[in-house]
């Protein structure tokens, strides 16, 4: 083909839908995927493809019709393809994970959509082997098809802690608590909200069902204060919403604190390909959002490529109905975390390199105010391998809950911005074939 | 019968379904820590979509995510040590 060439990144809901748009209209589309197969987080089903898990059936109905769209397209597919950055020449970087290369792309547009990154806030034992972020535990049992095993405590909060934990009952282990950080409980304000969207309603109904039946509906106010390994498990102390501490020996603690964008290094390149972000990438609103998203992000490309696209006014009115419902259900959730007066100063905050809250506390307090330079180049907070993205976001609201006044360095200054966006191994780049013949 | 699939793991034959990522197969084993980390941070299975960085291991000779891996027969996988640990 020798029109415009775009390529798509992420094969969850947004990626897919954004490609099949873009196909639809003649564009040359490249769609890759991290995994080994398509779907995100929220489609993910076992590799064993004669497995299944029981998901929503809204959820299997809105996969089933984008999988067939794609299957009628002229869209590529790339699966164990990951992003790694856009290079000084504009030239985006693709890890080919099948042969170990890097491989590089000079499409005319780009759209990201890498999904979502969970929020976990620090609490002390939280880098123990053992404990796990809610949505890796749902990776694991959505891949394996089985409840991951042992003692289970889910903590946190948010939706994704009652799906998990339904999900896990449905599959024969419930956790042994669900605790819910926030102490709101479903509102009819919140349920009237959610009345354009009853997919939602009808969710939630579902997972509350199984887990009455399971005995372990979410404990609403309570949280943990500590974890701590004991005998080769995991002592969790658990403080209820009347304040009474509680010790649980559990084998896994699954850890959860809202979503953010997976946005590091997303940022455009000024030598690079015309780039726009789409789904939870973009703006954390959900699947059925996702697919909304997908479309306008591929109107964005075809706009800039000065081609027509199909009208955009569903797609439009799907996203102001599903941010409604979004932030309905996010009142009835407290993202906050655990109160960093209350953690003590050997507090893993940096998951990477075992930087402590102490540590960040002693910067704070040697001079005023700190830049985004000296916490990560200096303090190391947001230079370990995962490139601050579990711990920039906390860094930031601290330095500014210490430093009201002045402009306290935001997260996306601490992270900067350049390639590779993730670790790449050099054997990769050590058999880099040219990006063009003429370099 | 024939021989259960499996690939090593810091010398140990770790069985595994031929449909499953490294970390997956570990976890069934009952191998939690995946590596010796830096400053008390030992490698772990943490974020389960390559993120988090946590569960990297030695994939023959090359650092891999475990969360992200397939499990192959014949692979030598073993425990990550960082030069700065």
């Amino acid at each position: 083909m020798s029109g415009p060439q775009a390529l798509v990144i992420g094969g969850g809901p947004a990626g897919v839908s954004a490609a099949v748009a873009l196909a639809r209209a003649g564009i040359d589309v490249t769609l890759c995927e991290q995994g080994p197969r398509l779907g995100g987080a929220i489609h993910r089903q076992p590799d064993d493809q004669t497995q299944s898990v029981r998901v929503p059936r809204a959820h299997k109905q809105r996969w089933q019709a984008l999988s067939d769209e794609l299957a009628a397209s002229t869209v590529k597919v790339l699966c164990r393809h990951m992003f790694a950055g856009i290079e000084a020449t504009g030239a985006v970087l693709l890890e080919d994970r099948n042969t170990g290369r890097l491989v590089t792309r000079r499409p005319a547009a780009l759209v990201l959509a890498m999904g979502a990154i969970e929020r976990v806030a620090p609490v002390p034992g939280w880098h123990l082997p053992g404990v796990v972020s809610a949505g890796g535990l749902q990776v694991m049992m959505k891949s394996t098809g089985r409840a991951p095993s042992g003692a289970v405590l889910i903590a946190g909060s948010g939706p994704l802690l009652v799906a998990l934990a339904a999900q896990m009952a449905s599959l024969g282990n419930a956790p042994v608590a669900v605790l819910e950080r926030s102490p709101r409980l479903m509102s009819l304000r919140v349920i009237a909200s959610l009345l354009r969207t009853p997919a939602y309603l009808r969710e939630a109904a579902g997972y509350v069902g199984t887990l009455v039946r399971a005995g372990c509906l979410p404990q609403r106010g309570a949280f943990v204060t500590a974890i701590v390994p004991k005998d080769g498990r995991l002592s969790v102390s658990v403080r209820d919403r009347g304040g009474r501490e509680r010790q649980l020996l559990v084998d896994r603690v699954a850890l959860h604190d809202g979503l953010l964008p997976n946005s590091n290094g997303t940022a455009a390149h000024p030598n690079g390909p015309f780039l726009v972000r789409a789904g939870d990438c973009r703006e954390v609103l959900g699947g059925a959002a996702a697919l909304a998203d997908g479309r306008l992000a591929a109107q964005a490309v075809l706009a800039h490529l000065g081609k027509r696209g199909s009208d955009s006014t569903g797609a439009e009115l799907a996203m102001a109905r599903e941010r409604q419902a979004q932030a309905a259900l996010n009142t009835l959730f407290d993202y906050s975390g655990r109160d960093p007066t209350e953690l003590p100063d050997d507090t893993i905050i940096c998951r990477c390199e075992g930087r402590t809250l102490g540590q960040l506390r002693a910067m704070l307090d040697s001079r005023d105010p700190v830049s985004a330079r000296e916490i990560k180049l200096n303090g190391r907070f947001g230079m370990g391998a995962c490139q601050g993205r579990f711990c920039a976001e906390w860094v930031a609201a601290f330095v500014a809950s210490q430093h009201a006044d002045g402009s306290p360095p935001q997260s996306s200054e601490i992270v900067g911005s350049r390639w590779p966006v993730k670790p790449v191994p050099i054997s990769a780049f050590v058999t880099l074939p040219p990006s063009h013949p003429s370099e | 019968m024939s021989e259960v699939p499996s690939f090593l793991f810091d010398g140990k034959a770790i069985p595994h379904t031929g449909n499953e990522t490294i970390a997956a197969a570990l976890d069934r084993a009952g191998i939690h820590t995946l590596g010796t980390g830096q400053a008390g941070c030992a490698g772990r299975y943490f974020c389960g979509i390559g993120a988090c960085q946590a569960c990297l291991v030695i994939v023959d000779g090359t650092r891999m995510e475990a969360c992200l891996t397939p499990a192959r027969s014949g692979l030598t996988v073993k425990r990550f040590v960082p030069v700065s640990s």
